[in-house]
């Protein structure tokens, strides 16, 4: 194997390594599996909250509607928040 | 073995009923098979510390890369800050992870596959960053649902979603990891229970798509105990540093 071939292939494997480097496939894999929950919790975090104090203060139907839609808002915050995350 | 495919999940009892007041301590499955998992960490990683070659054996390159690889990550979310928690996200790493794996074998109990056990894990941890948080920045710690340029006017609002999307983390956490698992392995059992139904003439089918849901059920395994554990430095890094 000529000096030159040898030189050839290093650098190869050098951008090779700093792509992979770059893009670690598992991380942005994961990060995809994380998005699908986050809204979900926030939405169901809210609901029991607003269930709880619902029977604390009987104001019946009102709190656990209002903290859903305050949970459906927070859930969103969250998507954006780790999506934003993402891009960095 | 039932044709049920959630009868996988069935905690039962091994040995003797052990009861302490109202509160039920007997040995179950689950518990034998997260002694197994715990076991077989402590069994590999100190066989793994004894020798210190300079060209290690395969078991000494085991540890040695997964020290490297939870500290990477540790460096690379949460900062050098975060350093003296090492010992703790990469137990809580390994342990998630040898469930998992242990539950890919088969006849054998999936733990991470019930929410209570990920749920007092995502609970753990969630209790243990908000006392660091408090430790670290006193009273300080509750800007972190105060975001910086809001108008007063909306600042009640704010407060609100910013609490409730902070207890949304432990929920998040723990259903992440039980649905995977939990998903995952209804199906194999779904598709395995095809393969017994259509016989020799239509199971062919159902069997190759069950090869392919095993490996695909190995990396969601290794995946979901890398995120459980990422997640964990996120969490930590914003007790830690404080920034929004």
């Amino acid at each position: 194997m000529g000096k030159e071939q040898l030189k050839d292939r290093l650098k190869n494997a050098r951008k090779k390594l700093k792509i992979e480097k770059e893009n670690p496939q598992t991380s942005n894999f994961g990060q995809a599996f994380k998005l699908s929950t986050e809204l979900v919790a926030a939405v169901l975090v809210g609901t029991i909250i607003g269930f709880i104090l619902d029977n604390w203060f009987d104001t019946k139907p009102w709190l656990i509607i209002i903290f859903f839609f305050v949970g459906v808002v927070a859930g969103i915050l969250n998507v954006i928040r780790s999506a934003k995350k993402l891009q960095n | 073995m039932a044709a049920n495919p959630m009868y996988q999940f069935n905690v039962y009892r091994i040995g003797p009923e052990i009861k302490i007041g109202e509160i039920d301590l007997s040995f179950t499955n689950a518990s034998l098979f997260m002694v197994i998992s715990s076991l077989a960490i402590l069994i590999i990683f100190n066989l793994g510390a004894q020798k210190k070659n300079i060209i290690p054996d395969k078991i000494q390159l085991l540890s040695e890369l997964s020290y490297t690889f939870v500290s990477k990550m540790i460096s690379d979310t949460a900062g050098t800050k975060a350093k003296p928690y090492f010992s703790f996200i990469f137990s809580l790493f390994m342990f998630v992870l040898f469930c998992n794996m242990f539950g890919m074998i088969p006849y054998s109990f999936t733990v991470t596959s019930h929410i209570i056990v990920t749920f007092v894990l995502a609970a753990f941890i969630f209790i243990g960053v908000t006392i660091i948080g408090f430790i670290k920045h006193g009273f300080g710690y509750l800007k972190l649902f105060v975001p910086s340029g809001v108008p007063a006017v909306l600042l009640p609002l704010i407060v609100v979603i910013e609490i409730i999307s902070y207890l949304s983390r432990p929920i998040s956490l723990s259903v992440r990891l039980f649905a995977n698992m939990m998903a995952g392995h209804t199906m194999m059992k779904v598709f395995g229970g095809f393969v017994v139904s259509l016989g020799i003439v239509g199971g062919w089918l159902p069997l190759s798509f069950s090869v392919a849901l095993t490996g695909l059920e190995i990396l969601v395994a290794f995946l979901q105990a890398y995120v459980f554990a990422i997640l964990t430095c996120i969490y930590l890094n914003d007790a830690l540093n404080l920034h929004h």
